[in-house]
């Protein structure tokens, strides 16, 4: 049965001068999955926000949406706020309470139902959600992944028919994204609720969609099955084919008919009937070039740190040696001590035994730490901003007369020129992390220490920042970045390192390091480790199987 | 274990609001010597030995002035002791009249600390939405944003300080720059979350009308038996107070009313008020061991 329709929908920002969403016409079964994707910037947000009246953005629209056969205009708030649920992106700003018990009532609270009925609809929600151990505790005490699950109990609590998720796992960790999206899928599955979701992580979603609209500068270029959009992305070499998953874009690349594999598990066994008839060059993967080592730009000795004298140790005895001009990228689960690591290096913590060495100085012993030796771009980067606009800030990093020039340099190395009129809070995840690079970029760092840098990013925004990274270190700058994103860490990092349990467990090319791991890897590893074990990434199998991928 | 802080949160205000009620009202050193003792062993029960030091490094020093400080300027009183140089009496009323104050203080302290484990903000809060529900949102917003605006404080300070912004050391007028820079990146971060907490509220439908208050406690037959009691005694007590069976005066010479049954009976009664939690905690306490010896 048809639950939503959009019909001829143009909209408009005020004082925009193109159309924000043009010709969107979809219709929308209840109970399905669908996902909405395209790059950022693309329309995605105000799409789904439109479906939500109590959210729609002002502007000037035209053209009709229906929900369940009435004109969404027709519908009363109290229906509205019931039947249409909405999950934005930011787990932490959306909790309204102290207590999550009470975040849980909160929906129902307002739609002035009695103490029974809001105690049955909680206890039922925290029981489907696996809440009842954190049922009483505060909502600041929760990590990302539970706040994220609390905002969709919590909209769950009222029932709605349709859920509206706005890129709801990009603020989260990989695991508990994955957490994230299978309930959501359970949602989908056991409820019947219609969901409707925009992601950047395909990998996960794709396989759970009924249906994926890809949006390119507010106009609906593909609208149908997972199958169905592969094929036509690549048949017009659109960029989105490229943020793909893996077992998609190999098939893409080198056969064309038959099924399109949707996870690892499927593109394991296309591979195998691949093999089965074709030829293929494993000796065409690049090998691994021997890493040029040069000074030791930042040296770890034994370090052992703890947050607190009863607390446990958070780093045992680990040792890092970073070489000068590589990205060296540290990896490893929540809570293996990351960002404790990167602490320790820009001195905001010290280690309770064991030594830090800046280029063989112990790093006390540096009196300008930040003035040119050390550049720590944080997992917030929003933190870094102070003024009202970019460039200000840039401004404020700068003293003496040439300081135009030099923001003119940054900024055309980071590519914000067209942002620096701009207020911080007004930029996308992918252009704040760069504007923030940007403002450590002037204090010319040479060493950089960066915090999840492509949290939130879409894959062309990886890319474009890998490529910054890279124009960095080819200057001598030395990066050391802490991240979950593998895929970024095998294509673009020197070596990559996994800490577990306070300690560095293997250090490696990327080439190396993937190849010999078995679950921790990319799934392009994952699925052709049988037939050629030394791939990992997507172009690796692709040249193995002697295909070329389209230049996008 | 339930035990009585479990009960329902308006059962533990009407109790509090009754003891806490006589200890600061009735200066009668008989029924402040019982408030004082059961209210030290229940924070004892409560807090453990721990925190009942915590109090005691706050409450002896406290007790001492108060006894001290009274005969030093109350020079009321027909029994004296001593003069002072300065040709002011020394009295024994006075002195008594010191120590009795310093016990009601003492035991005033050890309620309120009992009144602070058992009323944690969930529990102020539905008390508050008992009186209005936007004030019980309020209150909860507001308790849930203290602890973000720290958190959120501290990263930027720590992000500021590792691109050479640090307002802790470097010249005064750097210093305040920073620090100001700091406030102002907090002022547009509490902003920018305003907005999209709004917009939270608003899909979930804030501001419909008829908003209910929810609570998760549900009152029970055990809390109304407790309530019973609870009245039960403290009216009884009252009335023996009104009444003027607890009387007491320090001067100008101490003494009390005579004892009589009546009066007998109300101390009884005040006894078994302050030692309700105590009587009920440790009777559920041995019950349930008497419970687990039988599995």
């Amino acid at each position: 049965m048809e639950l939503i329709k959009v019909e001829d929908l143009n909209f408009t920002y005020p004082g925009g001068n193109t159309a924000a969403l043009a010709e969107i016409n979809i219709s929308i079964n209840s109970g399905e999955f669908v996902t909405v994707c395209g790059q950022s910037g693309c329309g995605k947000t105000t799409l789904l926000r439109l479906l939500k009246p109590a959210l729609s953005p002002v502007g000037e629209l035209c053209g009709g949406i229906y929900f369940g056969g009435k004109s969404l205009a027709d519908i009363d708030a109290r229906g509205q706020a019931a039947d249409i649920g909405f999950v934005m992106q930011n787990p932490e700003t959306q909790i309204v309470c102290d207590k999550v018990w009470h975040e849980l009532a909160f929906g129902a609270e307002n739609l002035g139902l009695p103490n029974s009925e809001i105690r049955a609809r909680v206890a039922e929600m925290a029981a489907f959600f696996g809440i009842e151990e954190w049922f009483r505790s505060k909502t600041c005490d929760l990590s990302g992944g539970q706040k994220q699950l609390l905002n969709l109990a919590s909209v769950m609590v009222m029932q709605p028919s349709v859920l509206i998720l706005d890129e709801p796992t990009s603020q989260l960790d990989p695991i508990a994204a994955r957490e994230f999206l299978e309930t959501l899928k359970r949602l989908n599955l056991e409820l019947g609720t219609t969901i409707i979701i925009s992601e950047h992580r395909l990998e996960e979603v794709v396989p759970l969609s009924d249906r994926i609209v890809v949006l390119d500068e507010g106009r609906i270029i593909c609208n149908g099955c997972p199958q169905e959009v592969v094929r036509q992305l690549t048949d017009i070499g659109h960029i989105m084919a490229k943020a793909l998953p893996v077992p998609m874009r190999v098939f893409s690349a080198l056969e064309r008919s038959g099924e399109v594999p949707l996870t690892v598990r499927d593109g394991r066994l296309w591979m195998e009937r691949f093999v089965q008839s074709n030829p293929i060059f494993p000796e065409r993967i690049p090998k691994v070039q021997p890493l040029r080592k040069g000074d030791v730009a930042v040296t770890v000795k034994d370090a052992w740190f703890r947050y607190g004298r009863e607390l446990p140790d958070i780093l045992r005895g680990l040792n890092l040696e970073v070489f000068k001009g590589e990205i060296f990228a540290l990896m490893g689960g929540n809570g293996a001590g990351k960002s404790t690591v990167l602490s320790l290096i820009s001195g905001v913590n010290t280690p309770y035994s064991g030594k830090i060495l800046i280029n063989g100085v112990p790093l006390k012993k540096i009196p300008k730490l930040y003035d040119g030796v050390l550049g720590v771009l944080p997992q917030s980067p929003e933190c870094l901003f102070v003024k009202n606009t970019v460039r200000l800030d840039l401004e404020d990093m700068i003293q003496g007369k040439d300081g135009e020039k030099e923001i003119e340099d940054i900024s055309r190395l980071c590519r914000i020129q067209g942002l620096l009129d701009r207020h911080p809070s007004d930029l996308s995840g992918g252009e704040r992390q760069r504007a923030a690079l940007a403002k450590v970029l002037l204090k010319k760092p040479e060493r950089l220490l960066l915090d999840e840098p492509t949290k939130g990013m879409d894959s062309n925004f990886k890319d474009e920042f890998a490529e910054i990274l890279r124009s960095l270190t080819a200057d001598g700058v030395t990066i050391l970045l802490v991240s979950h994103d593998i895929e970024f860490c095998a294509k673009y990092a020197d070596r990559c390192a996994l800490m577990f349990d306070g300690e560095i467990i293997s250090v490696a090319r990327p080439r190396e390091f993937f190849a010999g791991k078995s679950f921790y890897t990319t799934s392009a590893n994952r699925m052709a480790r049988s037939q050629v074990p030394a791939a990992v990434l997507a172009e690796d199998i692709i040249l193995a199987c002697g295909g070329k991928e389209k230049k996008l | 274990m339930v035990g009585f802080r479990n009960s329902h949160p308006l059962v533990c205000f009407i109790y509090f609001v009754f003891v806490l009620g006589f200890s600061m009202l009735v200066m009668n050193p008989i029924s402040l010597g019982i408030s004082l003792m059961c209210g030290f062993l229940y924070s004892l029960m409560l807090g453990g030995k721990a925190s009942v030091r915590k109090n005691l490094i706050f409450v002896i020093p406290l007790m001492f002035f108060t006894a001290v400080l009274n005969p030093l300027f109350n020079h009321r009183g027909v029994t004296i002791l001593w003069y002072f140089p300065g040709g002011n009496p020394l009295t024994a009323e006075s002195i008594i009249f010191g120590a009795v104050a310093a016990v009601m203080l003492a035991s005033v302290i050890f309620w309120f600390s009992c009144f602070n484990r058992i009323f944690t903000s969930d529990k102020l809060m539905y008390l508050f939405g008992k009186v209005s529900p936007a004030l019980s949102l309020i209150l909860s917003m507001t308790l849930r944003f203290v602890p973000r605006f720290s958190g959120q404080i501290k990263k930027i300070i720590t992000a500021q300080r590792c691109i050479g912004k640090d307002q802790r050391c470097g010249k005064v007028t750097e210093r305040i720059k920073n620090g100001g820079a700091v406030l102002s990146a907090m002022t547009s971060w509490a902003l920018e979350g305003s907005v999209i907490t709004a917009d939270s509220m608003k899909a979930r439908g804030y501001g419909l009308s008829g908003r209910t208050a929810f609570s998760p406690f549900r009152f029970t037959a055990r809390d109304f038996k407790f309530l019973l009691v609870i009245v039960l005694l403290g009216t009884y007590t009252a009335l023996g107070a009104t009444l003027g069976e607890l009387r007491f005066w320090y001067f100008p010479s101490f003494g009390g009313k005579a004892p009589t049954g009546f009066s007998i009976s109300v101390y009884a009664a005040y006894f078994i008020l302050c030692g309700l939690p105590l009587i009920i905690d440790l009777w559920e306490v041995r019950r349930w061991n008497s419970l687990r010896s039988k599995i």
